[in-house]
């Protein structure tokens, strides 16, 4: 057969790579965590300008969530309308290979919707009649609990917008370890997320202490175990609270500053 | 040296309802104004009333058309019992998307409704004060309305292309071919007036 030269030849032998790791520098185990312990959060609000209202949420351990929101612009209907979208970006996976089609679509679809019920309590849309709210999540990267922080960033963003609201929405994510005493931890790494045996977010309106959204699936155990987890995630949300007032505080200085430049 | 502005996020308790009222970016909750926008504290201070709390954003969040407001329109299509506008302008602040209005034969003008007709009121791409007086329905669009003496036609071109000037209420002349075109005109403010 003649040779082809437009291709690189690939070795006539191959094998596994395994066989050439030394052992004893197998991947070393994660130390056990703290399963209250909060990831570090950076959140920033009014990056973009194309759209009225923008944050960045990034939770330590590789989750990146990014949100925009459009609007109010001309709805057909009576009533004002928010609309979510929870899209993930095709590199923000761990493998290389793409997201199979119909599955995964219905999965964003669904993910949309708990995003738009939890929002849709703390969004003033009765100020807004005869509008619709056009709103964005696109996952970056997914290192766990990414719907948490979509909720989180999807809050900012809409505040950002200068959309009424009657409170911020934090996010937190919690999962459970398999095994009969799995305990639950807060805002799981993607590890851990694959590895659980329940999975649950919660959305939390801390002004008002309101739940906003609970979602949730997996075999959690005995009915006390899913209110000991929505206590724990609760409570996550209140810690996270301080730092998404601080950076959208931050977000209406700046604007102010821009707007009127000091005098001196 | 201006005094540092104080910032506050959606959800934050400002005040007691004892100590100031609740004005535009707020709402009240159990006997507290709350902030409900992202954005600085303004406090005006009336004499004898409560000081009026409200929260402004320095960058304007679209507005709506509300019932009662004055907007700028463009006539897109005319019919024989209505006209189609796009809203332009609310107030003086323009819209970053353009909404879409009605003005139907009867609320053109406030006497002889029955005898209007459209196309001698409006013509497609003249430029229209008018005043919202519904939000509409499911179906409908805004609902706008020019029986006033101040609302109605602003800016039309005539059919050669030039800018028309009023000459009364319902005409207006092309200055350079001199013919005159019906249109319901709005009354021209005297500060504009050059006499």
């Amino acid at each position: 057969m003649a040779l082809d030269h437009r291709r690189v030849p690939g070795p006539e032998e191959s094998q596994a790579p395994l066989l050439y790791a030394v052992p004893g520098q197998a991947a070393p185990e994660a130390p056990g965590r703290e399963a209250a312990a909060l990831r570090p959060l950076l959140a920033r609000a009014g990056l973009l300008s194309q759209a009225e209202g923008s944050a960045s949420l990034e939770l330590g351990g590789g989750t990146k969530v990014l949100c925009a929101v459009r609007g109010p612009r001309e709805a057909a209907e009576g009533r004002g309308r928010l609309l979510c979208e929870f899209r993930r970006a095709p590199f923000s996976g761990r493998g290389a290979r793409p997201r199979p089609g119909p599955a995964a679509a219905a999965r964003e679809r669904e993910l949309g919707l708990a995003l738009q019920e939890a929002l849709a309590p703390a969004v003033r849309l009765a100020r807004y009649p005869r509008a619709r709210l056009e709103l964005t999540a696109l996952v970056l990267q997914d290192g766990g609990s990414a719907l948490a922080a979509a909720l989180s960033a999807a809050a900012l963003a809409l505040a950002d917008a200068g959309v009424e609201m009657f409170d911020l929405v934090v996010g937190c994510g919690l999962c459970r370890a398999p095994g009969p005493g799995g305990a639950w931890l807060l805002q799981p790494s993607e590890a851990e997320e694959r590895a659980a045996a329940a999975r649950l977010t919660v959305a939390l309106m801390p002004g008002l202490n309101q739940v906003a959204g609970l979602l949730g699936s997996g075999q959690g155990g005995p009915p006390e175990s899913w209110a000991q987890a929505v206590r724990l995630g609760l409570e996550g949300c209140q810690r996270l609270y301080p730092l998404l007032r601080r950076s959208l505080l931050r977000s209406a200085e700046r604007r102010a500053a821009e707007a009127d430049p000091p005098q001196s | 040296m201006a005094p540092p502005v104080r910032c506050c996020v959606p959800g934050e308790r400002l005040c007691s309802l004892e100590e100031g009222a609740a004005g535009s970016g707020t709402y009240t909750r159990h006997g507290y104004v709350c902030a409900a926008l992202a954005g600085c504290l303004a406090k005006t201070s009336e004499d004898g009333a409560l000081p009026v709390v409200s929260v402004v954003r320095d960058a304007e969040s679209q507005l709506l058309p509300d019932v009662g407001a004055i907007v700028t329109c463009k006539v897109c299509s005319i019919n024989s019992r209505f006209a189609k506008v796009h809203i332009l302008y609310i107030g003086s602040t323009p819209l970053k998307s353009t909404f879409r209005g009605t003005i139907r034969r009867e609320d053109i003008r406030a006497t002889e409704k029955d005898k209007v007709e459209v196309y001698k009121s409006f013509r497609p791409g003249d430029i229209v004060l008018a005043k919202v007086i519904s939000l509409g329905d499911m179906q409908s669009n805004y609902l706008l309305s020019t029986a006033e003496n101040e609302l109605g036609v602003v800016v039309a071109h005539s059919e050669a292309g030039a800018q028309m000037v009023p000459i009364s209420w319902c005409e207006m002349q092309c200055p350079r071919t001199h013919s005159k075109e019906l249109r319901k005109v709005a009354r021209v403010q005297p500060e504009f007036l050059q006499t």
